[in-house]
């Protein structure tokens, strides 16, 4: 690896422009997933090549450094890759449970439900605006969560363990 | 609960077992807990499920994923036939899996290896349940994913060789199958396999022509002799059994390869034999896609057979043996298919060729389990599992020798042992047949089984006495799959009463079909 060619200022900066950018299409994508184009496989894509950005612009250590996260131990699961680990499998939990809770209340394994909310305050204020009416939540969105989780941190991980070899 | 989950949950527990050994890390005591704990539970959660279809009336068990109905959703379809091969899954996934505990160092234990394996046990779950075309190349995938991993696990040069081969070979492999299941879709407008096969057999009424889906069948066909390692395509077999840990290539031999003949009974034999199809070339005749695949079944089981023979007998090592008898005992599932494909839909023939087909799976994975699961106990009690290397062993550890004793006479097919029965009905499904090349390539066969495992039996049992350390733990689960070789063989009524029915649930077209679509309608 060389260190005498820095990234210029040019690429500093429209990295710290564009980076907030690129999370929020991702937040925004990961939120409309369940009915629109979109969805938690996408969006965690989305996040990971942000954080390919800074990874790759200002050093593998920088982010590290920043969420003050103790450095890489010897194994392979140390550090901020275990982190990443972590979120992965956490991920798959989420996903998996969003799952079975349908089973819970009766109906088949994965079964998904969307509540409307149509009186509360804050959507009022909001109605005046054209096109958005009601709130909605939908239960599938717990499964893009985890989806979204598992993307991240399976390629985060990928992306820390062979960026330090 | 609703009882109909039952369905789910062998889906369910290694999902969740692959999970909390994947958040256990930290703690790998509690990790090894939660792993011999899943695979527990997915025994308990197959014979729940076997017993469900046992008893259910029409003996199928339709679970429409998340409340979407077929053909339109992804149905699981519990039948006879996924009972039995869950039940084989089950018995090998877990043996392999308790042994694992004892095998693996406790590094790689904690690292990956659980997780993986609860991930092979939950793709090979999805393919035999899954009712959906597509979904089915999806639990290949899920199988396939983490199977790489493990062919790959010790990561020396070897290794890497195997697994790059291993992996380059079923990617092409999942490419092909996408891409038949892409063309059957545009051919008959559905991937439902009920839908398909409904379609499929009024192919007038709905406009499809039938030719094409022989051709896609066949691109089809060549993935699923793949997965099963059948010449011309066993090449990967032995060096990925020779690099993956023992107790994998317990699983990859005894479980995943039977996923590939479970794939060829259930898409071959019940999805499409319905497409009618005038049939006109030498040696074949039939008036169905089925009736092609007859004497294409029948040419590669004879390579196998005779390949997977000679390989085995010239090998240098008892890994590389046991990875050449499976090519060479697959070829004896291949040829009982054949045979049954050959006959007409629905005869005698064609259900005890399927029967045989199932039966020697059931031996072949409890066999070559044990014995893969011997190499593990030579491996670690010598150090070496080559035969320059061996000797004596019977006289080191008699209880082990007795172990692989009772497996390789199995997979010979001596009886009281199951293999009897599975040898005893691929010979009586050739001579019900009339198939005389048919009888004298199973002739051959178990010749050349008893000659390599006779040379495996002399080289390493016995001789001169080689430096033995004992491996209690590692033989208790050998021994205990010998035992239940003994049991399949001395209580075979019921084993051969759930082949009956799982080979009529094989060919029931129509049943299948009632029961997927009854719920879309």
């Amino acid at each position: 690896m060389t260190t005498d060619r820095q990234p210029t200022v040019i690429a500093r900066t429209v990295t710290r422009v564009v980076v907030p950018f690129i999370l929020l299409t991702a937040l925004a994508l990961l939120f409309q997933g369940h009915n629109l184009p979109g969805g938690g496989f996408i969006a965690g894509v989305l996040t990971c090549t942000a954080f390919a950005l800074v990874y790759i612009i200002y050093g593998r250590e920088s982010l590290r450094t920043l969420l003050g996260i103790a450095a890489d131990g010897p194994g392979v699961l140390g550090g901020i890759t275990g982190l990443y680990a972590r979120l992965f499998a956490v991920g798959l939990l989420v996903a998996a449970t969003g799952g079975v809770v349908s089973m819970a209340l009766g109906y088949p394994f994965l079964t998904q439900a969307v509540l409307y909310l149509s009186d509360l305050p804050v959507v009022h204020a909001l109605t005046a605006v054209p096109g958005v009416g009601t709130l909605e939540l939908a239960s599938a969105f717990v499964f893009d969560l985890g989806v979204y989780a598992v993307v991240v941190g399976g390629l985060l991980s990928v992306l820390s363990v062979v960026g330090r070899e | 609960m609703d009882p109909t989950h039952v369905a789910v949950v062998p889906l369910l527990v290694p999902l969740f077992a692959a999970v909390a050994t994947l958040l256990l890390r930290p703690y790998p005591t509690l990790q090894r807990g939660a792993s011999a704990i899943g695979g527990v539970g997915y025994l308990v959660a197959v014979a729940a499920l076997v017993r469900a279809v046992t008893a259910d009336a029409d003996g199928y068990l339709v679970y429409a994923l998340a409340g979407w109905d077929a053909p339109v959703g992804i149905v699981l379809v519990a039948d006879a036939l996924s009972a039995f091969m869950l039940t084989i899954a089950a018995i090998v996934g877990v043996a392999a899996l308790l042994y694992s505990l004892a095998y693996v160092d406790a590094e790689d234990q904690r690292l990956s290896y659980h997780s993986l394996f609860h991930f092979v046990l939950l793709g090979v779950t999805g393919a035999f349940l899954t009712g959906d075309l597509f979904n089915l190349f999806v639990w290949f995938e899920v199988m396939l994913m983490a199977s790489y991993v493990l062919v790959v696990f010790y990561s020396g040069p070897e290794h890497t060789r195997a697994a790059l081969h291993y992996t380059v070979l079923n990617l092409l492999g999942g490419a092909l199958m996408l891409l038949s299941i892409g063309g059957l879709y545009a051919t008959t407008g559905t991937l439902n396999m009920a839908d398909m096969a409904h379609r499929l057999a009024n192919a007038a009424e709905y406009g499809i022509d039938p030719a094409p889906v022989l051709g896609l069948s066949a691109l089809l066909f060549a993935v699923f002799a793949l997965k099963a390692g059948i010449v011309p395509f066993q090449f990967w077999v032995p060096d990925s059994y020779r690099a993956a840990p023992v107790p994998v290539t317990a699983v990859l031999a005894g479980v995943v390869k039977k996923v590939g003949i479970y794939a060829i009974i259930r898409v071959y034999f019940t999805v499409l034999s319905g497409a009618a199809l005038d049939v006109s070339l030498p040696f074949v005749a039939g008036d169905s896609v089925l009736a092609y695949f007859g004497p294409v079944l029948l040419v590669m089981a004879a390579g196998s057979i005779i390949l997977g023979g000679i390989g085995a007998v010239n090998q240098p090592d008892l890994d590389g043996l046991l990875a050449y008898s499976s090519i060479g005992q697959v070829g004896f599932i291949a040829l009982s298919l054949a045979v049954a494909a050959s006959a007409p839909f629905g005869s005698e023939v064609m259900l005890v060729g399927i029967a045989a087909a199932l039966v020697y799976s059931l031996n072949h994975g409890l066999a070559k389990g044990a014995l893969f699961l011997s190499v593990g106990v030579i491996r670690r009690g010598v150090g070496s599992v080559e035969f320059a290397d061996l000797g004596g062993l019977s006289e080191r550890d008699p209880v082990f020798a007795g172990g692989f004793f009772v497996g390789a006479l199995a997979l010979i097919g001596i009886p009281p042992l199951s293999g009897f029965f599975g040898k005893f009905l691929v010979f009586d499904t050739a001579v019900r047949a009339e198939a005389w090349l048919a009888l004298g390539l199973a002739l051959v066969g178990a010749v050349l089984t008893i000659a390599y495992f006779s040379r495996a039996w002399n080289r390493a049992f016995w001789g001169e006495p080689v430096a033995f350390d004992p491996q209690p733990r590692l033989t208790l689960v050998v021994v205990v799959l010998g035992v239940g070789l003994l049991l399949v063989g001395i209580g075979f009524q019921p084993i051969a009463d759930a082949a009956q029915r799982a080979s009529e649930a094989a060919v029931s077209r129509s049943d299948y079909i009632d029961a997927v679509l009854e719920v879309g309608r």
